[in-house]
């Protein structure tokens, strides 16, 4: 069961790292990657989607208690992990059968970058409008979400660039 | 039936998903007015106790400024006692016995020192977690200062920690007053700039500088009256407006925020009740 444990590590560490380091980063005071949505991101890909879907509803409040933002990241990691098999489907072309973890490997370089570009977007996307939910700051909110993705995104593509195979 | 049950199955993905994510929003929503979970909150035991041991780790680095803090307060406070003594004693020969002094209520205040082990500053609604709870007598609806100035106000309190939501945080309003010449109004963080805040309720007949200082006006039962809150930074006026737009820099600088003192004010009980039977009769 090498991936699975696998999972569960990186699970671990990829929620301590996002609690302990990442929440405290406020580069130019926009800047807040959420790197956790890696931990959903690979996930193999013939995963059952039930599970998937609560694994990421869990991992969301995790996040949310730690950061006191209840529900927010929640509501945008279950929706990531809900459209995940779409974008999937929509970028690659993998066989019945087979049940790879997604990578530059797996899915070729030009799929995964979509695929990660277009998660992590949504994701963002949703937790940062949620967050702004009261109030119509929109530039504010529009800064951050690129920022933010931008830098979520280098550091996704940065990590897998160098996990071997 | 057969139909209805194969619909359920084919489309059980979509039903856990709708299901999910309604639990979701409906969190966000509650949570929007008032944080009652505490068990869902930095406040919880088992987070607190990480964030504690982390930031063991991170305060380390922050020991210098905060000793160079301490020893300045150290001084003014050695000052202020030198001075008091100074003044009872000459008070002391020209008074008679039979006259003694009273501290007036409004300024019977005790205060609790805390260590700050979770400070967010780059959220639109950030929270700071204490390390210091109902054990040591803390309260909801404290004030919370530091060495600088206004922090904010204890918002959910557990056995050992507390989460006190700061200016940082649109849903907390100050009531703050000039120094200068007194005029007040009520102080809020929009900008998302952990530095600034802004006033937008003072009246375009009052003359303003920029540099004035913003103390607390004393009219909430969270503060005492004169504890620095900001510095005018800039303000603005329009031809046809009749308040100014005044952009505050906080006293309180709160990314190197470290130690705090809640504010325990011994007759907040005995004034809010006064008040609240006077609006009753």
């Amino acid at each position: 069961m090498p991936t699975v444990l696998q999972n569960i590590i990186r699970f671990i560490l990829l929620v301590l790292l996002q609690v302990l380091v990442l929440n405290n980063i406020q580069f130019l005071g926009y800047i807040n990657p959420y790197l956790y949505i890696l931990i959903i991101l690979a996930l193999p890909v013939q995963m059952p989607r039930w599970v998937t879907l609560l694994l990421a509803f869990a991992l969301g409040l995790i996040i949310d208690t730690f950061s006191n933002t209840l529900g927010m990241h929640a509501f945008a990691t279950v929706l990531v992990a809900f459209l995940r098999n779409g974008i999937i489907k929509l970028f690659t072309s993998i066989e019945e059968g087979n049940n790879p973890t997604p990578s530059f490997y797996t899915f070729g370089v030009s799929a995964y970058v979509k695929y990660v570009v277009v998660l992590v977007l949504i994701h963002h996307t949703t937790l940062f409008i949620l967050e702004a939910f009261s109030f119509t700051n929109f530039w504010i909110t529009l800064a951050k979400i690129t920022l933010s993705s931008f830098v979520t995104i280098l550091m996704i593509l940065g990590i897998q660039s160098l996990s071997k195979k | 039936m057969k139909n209805l049950i194969n619909f359920l199955i084919q489309y059980s993905v979509v039903f856990l998903f709708l299901f999910l994510e309604v639990i979701s929003f409906t969190l966000v929503v509650k949570n929007q007015d008032y944080q009652k979970s505490v068990f869902l909150s930095s406040s919880n035991s088992a987070v607190s106790v990480m964030y504690e041991w982390s930031n063991s780790v991170v305060e380390f680095f922050k020991l210098r400024a905060a000793n160079e803090n301490l020893s300045e307060e150290n001084t003014s406070l050695k000052n202020q006692i030198i001075n008091l003594q100074n003044k009872l004693s000459t008070l002391k020969k020209e008074t008679p016995d039979s006259v003694h002094f009273r501290v007036p209520p409004e300024m019977e205040y005790q205060f609790i020192a805390a260590k700050v082990i979770n400070c967010s500053t780059n959220k639109l609604l950030n929270y700071i977690t204490l390390n210091k709870g109902a054990i040591d007598g803390i309260k909801i609806d404290m004030g919370v200062i530091s060495d600088e100035g206004v922090v904010g106000i204890v918002k959910t309190v557990s056995n050992r920690f507390s989460v006190v939501i700061p200016i940082l945080n649109p849903k907390l309003e100050i009531s703050c007053k000039f120094k200068r010449n007194n005029y007040s109004g009520p102080l809020k963080w929009t900008d998302g700039d952990y530095r600034f805040a802004n006033l937008n309720d003072i009246a375009r007949h009052v003359e303003l500088a920029l540099g004035d200082t913003l103390v607390t006006s004393g009219f909430t039962n969270n503060f005492p009256v004169g504890i620095p809150v900001g510095y005018i930074e800039d303000f603005k006026i329009k031809e046809s407006d009749a308040y100014y737009k005044i952009k505050v820099k906080l006293a309180v600088n709160f990314r190197t925020l470290s130690h705090v003192k809640v504010i325990n004010y011994l007759n907040y009980q005995e004034q809010k009740d006064i008040e609240k039977k006077s609006e009753e009769q």
